[in-house]
């Protein structure tokens, strides 16, 4: 019972940290590295918020939410449109940007262990036996409700559609008069958003620190791999096999086999399936 | 935009057309042309130690010569064959391991396990990564970025080869200018050997494994093995890195496998310029004393270090080396259309 | 291109001219390799230029006829961060020896590996080096011991793991006296020296006859703990001992809190609940968390007539009390220094070597001396022997020393939730 509960935390957590990531390489084949650096940016900025200029919360949250979809944006239109295309460039680019970030928030001061967000709750809840504290159930219920809206988002507006549009195939979208360039610099906006968005319901769980910004990155790049690259049902399948494995590897083997289970199954998964458990199959594509 | 727009028309220079033919030889000139560039590089390294004052960037220029090795090791199989591996820590480990073991275990002295640990190591690395050969693309870039971070986590869990404590007690290479001779002289043969290579027949199946694998296939030679080949070869050099790295610093430990070991090369490759093979080692040249350097603003240098490499890569795009090989080879002129 | 190039070359002549001309007598260089972004880094650095200031305002440190000031180099090795190569802390003991030309290494590096790694650096280029700083892997005084003419320039100067052992031992038959407490869980970080400690105190408290219910280890890094407290609580274990230094610790403890856990978190490292800022970072849930800052001096307290006043000084110099292991420790160690360098007569680095195995003083942390064979500082249980621990529990948003007895300032309490059985 309690390998369920904790599996389906464990799952829904990743999931988020992940979604943004394979939001933007499934439009616009980006990896784009510097997504710790927007997670972590998103914490501090809640932080200063509500610590130094003493916001609301939820208002600090919204505020910070934006800002971080705004950088991601900016990022995009000021330094990776120059260099679409070329995919080594790319992830060093990308990486190169989200060094600076975290090194930068480590210069100004933001070291340590001392800077936390008040979690949303502190009831604490019982589900079957299993005690679990009120705000990863509220992970959980938020996590499940962002997944929701995106789906509602990409299915039933314009802008969605585009989206997915361009995800299926850039020039067919360009032909039809959709401006790539934007719907890319829109979707590096909204994967930074959703990064921001994890950040804001992961990090009142611990302590925000920013060597958070290089674990989450491989942890949305583990879960984006066994899911499929590009995938976002993928993703989100990805990260219950994980978050699953982890838990369970945990409960039998011990808690210091949880990473190499993981990192195995990635591995295992590409060598079987490259494109992922439910990635679209282009079999000459992946392998000879 | 003006009425009439402008154009830049790059054309050959009249020097470099006849070199490229059998009539190189026909005077001191086109002999220098051609030899110039690459005995600069060459005279340079080979001088730098004797010149540069003080031990201390001596050893900058050792570590030069590392990164160097892994930088070219990538260009080799990333842009020559198509294998763009993000993993060249797991090469670094692998050979450092080896080695360390060797010394400590076996009592080898550093020169008979240095050569031993690159060529046990180039094998132990081809076996391992033979499942993730037939990947294409991105997919064994990942599948590589996942070996080095599995490995550490494998000594880690399983607390072999001294744990995260890491060997102590190897000993280092005797005197005083050895380490930074026998790293500039593995260098320059890795990479003369590389570019010897990439023009010989192996060389031309190679490239064709890159561009086509079908065609290959086609051909009736078997991509894998030719895979195989290359990874084999660009594991030796990065190997040897790692196995010299241990002998410098007389330590070997879980963070040979460090994620700075595969990412620096990657930098120095996009810096120097890709599918050019003496590109990243320049690169190298460039970024490590760079990062040394900027050691003086203390936590603030991997930022400016970050801003440099992005400077780098927006402005430069098509890396160092090729906008220095387009103006040594060709003219460039504005012609209006 | 070219503007960067020039601000670079601009910003280094500034620098440079900066460095040079401040000091007219030549300074005795002390080179400082530290992980300056964490806490066991800057603790070290404030520590020495406290000591440092206060050394240099009274005149200097006498060497034969002359007296000659310190001056500090510090060098961010980044050996705690991830994704980073040991390599890289090297090339900065090499830098600080090469280039700064630094007559002595103090305080790193901080990470176990990175130092057990400097020590051959460091007998090769023969500079003397007193660790005071995050490595407490009994490995580098054991190595010293075993090769001590190649590693003797190496010292060190704060507690080490098996003296921890000891004195959390004594802590938990505290907490059986007085609240019959005897069921132990222990949770560790997987780290060589972590895992090792966890082993040894699982054996010794099995011996004195504790009830070890298990031993859990947990790769760095892990974000969700609630697995291991579900087996906490299952095995009905009342004492958990906690060897941990990543900042994941603080979601440890606030798990703990919030599933209520029925056992003391002992922690014996556990870097997040050292620094002052803990209680508002918790949010308070992390009252009653016991843990080991290793020296006196650290957290108040009245272990000699120098404890506090160092205590103050330092809160007055740095607006911050002391956060954790290392502050006081790298205090002392310039202090130490310059009593051998003063005994030894020159900078030489044998003589100091020689100088440094004959101290004998009072410290912030009771009395110091180096064993002559291993170059670890003697510890003790009262101020008077030997270097003392300290061993503080969070209660009611405060850091109460509760052992060793001598210095006491407090008792262990339970949480309510503890209490009733």
């Amino acid at each position: 019972m309690d390998i369920a509960v904790y599996g389906i935390v464990n799952s829904i957590s990743l999931a988020l940290v992940a979604l943004g990531f394979a939001l933007v390489y499934g439009i616009s084949r980006l990896p784009n590295f510097a997504h710790g650096a927007l997670y972590v940016t998103a914490g501090f900025l809640v932080w200063s918020f509500l610590r130094a200029l003493a916001l609301n919360y939820v208002l600090s949250i919204v505020i910070s939410v934006l800002i971080t979809g705004i950088i991601g944006s900016l990022i995009y239109r000021a330094i990776l449109i120059r260099i679409r295309g070329m995919a080594i460039s790319e992830i060093v680019a990308s990486y190169a940007i989200g060094l600076a970030i975290i090194e930068a928030f480590r210069f100004w001061g933001f070291k340590g262990m001392t800077y936390t967000l008040p979690s949303f709750t502190k009831k604490t809840i019982v589900i079957g036996d299993v005690p679990v504290d009120g705000h990863r159930v509220l992970v959980v219920v938020l996590g499940v409700l962002v997944m929701g809206s995106l789906w509602a988002f990409t299915h039933y507006t314009k802008m969605g559609l585009a989206l997915r549009g361009m995800a299926q195939d850039e020039r067919a979208a360009m032909m039809l008069g959709i401006d790539s360039d934007f719907v890319a610099l829109f979707a590096m906006g909204l994967g930074s958003a959703l990064a921001g968005i994890s950040a804001v319901l992961l990090l009142p769980l611990g302590n925000i620190v920013v060597e958070k910004g290089y674990d989450v990155l491989i942890q949305a790049l583990a879960v984006c791999i066994v899911g499929g690259l590009g995938s976002w049902a993928g993703a989100i399948m990805g990260a219950f096999i994980i978050g699953f494995a982890q838990i369970i590897a945990t409960a039998y083997l011990g808690a210091k086999f949880q990473m190499v289970v993981s990192l195995l199954a990635i591995l295992f998964v590409l060598i079987l399936k490259p494109s992922g458990l439910f990635g679209r199959q282009k079999e000459l594509e992946e392998r000879v | 935009m003006n009425q009439k727009e402008r154009r830049k028309e790059r054309l050959d220079r009249g020097i470099k057309v006849r070199c490229d033919g059998i009539y190189a030889l026909m005077s001191l000139k086109e002999i220098s042309y051609l030899v110039l560039p690459r005995l600069l590089l060459i005279l340079v390294l080979l001088l730098a130690p004797i010149l540069i004052p003080g031990h201390y960037w001596e050893r900058v220029l050792t570590i030069v010569c590392i990164y160097g090795m892994l930088a070219v090791a990538f260009d080799f199989l990333s842009h020559y064959v198509g294998l763009v591996s993000l993993g060249g820590a797991f090469f670094v480990g692998v050979g450092g391991y080896i080695s360390a073991l060797l010394n400590t275990h076996v009592g080898l002295h550093p020169f008979l396990a240095i050569p031993i640990a690159t060529i046990l190591g180039a094998l132990i690395c081809t076996l391992l990564l033979m499942p993730c050969l037939p990947l294409r693309g991105v997919y064994f870039a990942i599948a590589t970025l996942l070996y080095p971070l599995l490995a550490a986590r494998i000594i880690e869990a399983l607390d072999i080869f001294g744990g995260t404590d890491g060997l102590r007690g190897v000993s280092g290479l005797p005197g005083k200018y050895t380490p930074v001779y026998v790293l500039i002289m593995a260098a320059l043969l890795f990479i003369f050997g590389l570019r010897r290579l990439v023009n010989e027949d192996m060389g031309l199946v190679l490239r064709a494994v890159k561009d086509n694998d079908q065609s290959v296939r086609a051909s009736g030679i078997s991509v894998t093995r030719y895979k195989a080949i290359a990874l084999f070869l660009g594991a030796l050099g990065s190997c040897f890195a790692g196995a010299a790295l241990v002998h410098i610093y007389m330590w070997a430990g879980i963070s040979l496998f460090a994620l700075d070991f595969s990412i620096l090369p990657i930098s120095a490759t996009v810096v120097g310029g890709i599918h050019t093979l003496v590109g990243p080692f320049i690169g190298c040249l460039i970024l490590v004393p760079i990062s040394e350097a900027l050691r003086e603003f203390g936590t603030l240098r991997i930022v400016f270090y970050s801003l440099i490499l992005l400077a780098f890569i927006v402005v430069k795009s098509e890396g160092l080396l090729n906008y220095a090989q387009r103006k040594y080879h060709q003219f460039e002129r504005w012609v209006e259309v | 291109m070219k503007k960067i190039l020039v601000v670079f070359c601009v910003s280094f002549l500034i620098l440079g001219l900066w460095v040079s001309g401040s000091y007219a007598q030549k300074p005795i260089v002390l080179g400082l390799p530290l992980s300056t972004a964490y806490l066991y880094g800057w603790t070290a650095e404030k520590g020495v230029r406290l000591a440092v200031e206060e050394i240099n305002q009274k005149g200097g440190v006498k060497v034969g006829n002359e007296t000659r000031p310190f001056s500090v180099e510090v060098i961010d090795t980044r050996d705690l961060e991830p994704g980073v190569p040991v390599s890289e802390a090297l090339m900065a003991v090499e830098k600080l020896i090469l280039e700064k030309k630094a007559d002595f290494i103090l305080g790193g590096p901080v990470r176990s590996e990175a130092a057990l790694a400097a020590m051959p650096l460091l007998s090769k280029y023969k500079k003397v080096s007193i660790l005071s700083t995050g490595v407490l892997s009994p490995k580098y005084h054991e190595t010293v011991a075993q090769e001590y003419d190649k590693y003797k320039y190496c010292f060190r100067i704060h507690g080490e793991a098996k003296h921890l052992v000891k004195e959390i031992l004594m802590g938990f038959e505290e907490l059986r006296q007085k609240y019959g407490l005897t069921k132990v869980f222990v949770m560790v970080q997987d780290v060589a020296h972590a895992r090792a400690a966890g082993e040894i105190i699982s054996k010794l408290a099995k011996e004195k006859g504790f009830d070890v219910k298990g031993m859990e280890v947990f790769p760095t890094g892990t974000t969700d703990f609630s697995m291991g407290l579900m087996g906490v609580k299952r095995s009905g274990a009342e004492i958990m001992n906690i060897w941990m230094d990543m900042p994941e610790s603080a979601i440890l403890l606030k798990q703990w809190y919030e599933l209520k856990i029925k056992a003391l978190p002992f922690g014996s490292t556990l870097a997040a609940a050292e620094q002052p800022g803990f209680w508002k970072a918790t949010e308070g849930k992390g009252e009653f968390t016991l843990c080991n800052v290793v020296n006196a001096g650290n957290a108040p307290s009245e272990a000699t007539p120098w404890t506090m006043k160092f205590y103050d000084s330092y809160t007055k110099r740095f607006g911050i009390e002391p956060e954790g292991l290392g502050a006081s420790s790298s205090y002392m160690a310039v202090y130490v220094l310059k009593d051998a360098i003063e005994r030894a007569g020159s900078l030489d680095s044998d003589k100091v070597v020689e100088a440094l195995e004959k101290t004998d003083m009072e410290g912030v942390y009771g009395r110091l001396r180096f064993d002559p064979k291993s170059h670890q500082v003697i510890p003790a249980f009262e101020p008077k022997e030997g270097a003392v621990g300290s061993i503080l529990q969070w209660q009611a948003g405060k850091r109460v020393v509760v052992f060793p007895k001598s210095i006491a300032k407090g008792e262990i309490l339970l949480p309510a939730w503890m209490k009733e059985k």
